[in-house]
């Protein structure tokens, strides 16, 4: 097969943010040439009783962009090792191998952008879809002193979630934050925002 | 009686396993012998040493060999051992802190298992051992729910 003469990719490295897994490395160029890559990884197991066996990634290859999107291959908390090469033609690189192995548990969460609004006098918020991994810790309080903080877990984002019901002449307020049960981590929380219902304040 | 390990999380087996059960059933010609025999007569008292040796048992002589198996069902074996790994990891301070005892049944019951599956020749006995799994990963649920957690 093709004699090594193309030089590996480099500087490989993972990005992870809420639990979606990009593999980038520095491009190899040769002018005027389109150079395809390939991408495998190791979990921890294959790293421990099957050193020599590597996967081809879920991503289809061969990849045409110095990056991979290899949230599919990482399915368990442990440590994932990946390798890149790269083939113009007949000529295929050597492979090059991630310098540190990669934990899920290290992904950054980001807190989830939220809509509160009202639907009459129905406290409503909406939270963003952030793929299946992540569910969402909401707390929500009328704006009161020492007003008694309430929290709902919500699987799914990219639907509207009933809260509670309002009293006219209150205000309501609500904050959320992702949660990932795979790695038992929670982001910070969103900002805080409200909604008020107009009209007199009931007399007590 | 403290109960070791307090829970496991099965879910991400049962997620990789759903994806290749299909396939990995298909392909077991031996559809009237069993290897995970006699689970179901375990005792608690026994629960947590038959699910170290069985995990054992997976991680040595089942998820080793898939050089024979298609691209889609080795990810997906890949999948399982790796998610076998924190249950593992579960299970041993529970050896450790001398929490994890083996009767003779107990020894007994895997060792059975362990000759069911040399009764086999090792591929056969590893696409059958695989397709198990469920039986498995049910019998883990059945004994070890896990504490709900608090939001």
């Amino acid at each position: 097969d093709g004699v090594a003469v193309l030089p590996a990719p480099q500087n490989l490295s993972v990005h992870s943010t809420n639990m979606k897994h990009i593999l980038t490395w520095s491009p190899v160029v040769v002018p005027g040439q389109t150079i395809y890559y390939s991408v495998q990884y190791q979990g921890e197991y294959e790293s421990l009783y099957l050193s020599h066996m590597w996967i081809p990634s879920h991503w289809d290859s061969p990849i045409a962009k110095p990056e991979c999107d290899v949230t599919d291959d990482i399915t368990a908390t442990v440590w994932y090792n990946f390798r890149v090469s790269a083939t113009l033609g007949s000529q295929t690189s050597a492979w090059s191998i991630l310098e540190h192995p990669f934990n899920r548990n290290s992904t950054v969460l980001t807190p989830p952008k939220t809509e509160v609004t009202k639907d009459g006098s129905h406290m409503v918020i909406e939270l963003e879809d952030l793929g299946p991994h992540l569910e969402f810790n909401v707390v929500y309080w009328r704006s009161e002193p020492d007003a008694e903080e309430r929290s709902k877990l919500i699987k799914n984002g990219g639907i509207s979630v009933h809260l509670q019901t309002m009293e006219p002449g209150a205000k309501y307020c609500a904050k959320a934050q992702t949660l990932v049960k795979a790695i038992e981590r929670r982001s910070a929380f969103s900002r805080v925002e409200c909604v008020e219902v107009e009209g007199e304040a009931l007399p007590l | 009686l403290h109960r070791c390990p307090t829970a496991m999380d099965t879910d991400p087996v049962k997620q990789s396993f759903q994806a290749i059960k299909g396939a990995v059933q298909a392909n077991d010609t031996f559809k009237n012998v069993t290897i995970l025999s006699k689970l179901q007569s375990i005792k608690p008292l026994d629960m947590c040493c038959v699910t170290r040796k069985l995990l054992e048992f997976y991680m040595e002589r089942v998820f080793k060999y898939r050089e024979e198996l298609s691209v889609q069902i080795s990810r997906g074996v890949s999948s399982i051992s790796n998610s076998f790994l924190p249950l593992q990891r579960t299970v041993q301070p529970c050896k450790a802190r001398r929490l994890c005892p083996c009767s003779e049944e107990a020894t007994r019951a895997t060792s059975i298992i362990n000759s069911n599956y040399d009764q086999l020749e090792v591929q056969a006995a590893v696409i059958k051992s695989l397709g198990e799994l469920d039986v498995f990963i049910a019998w883990i649920d059945k004994h070890y729910h896990p504490e709900p957690s608090t939001a």
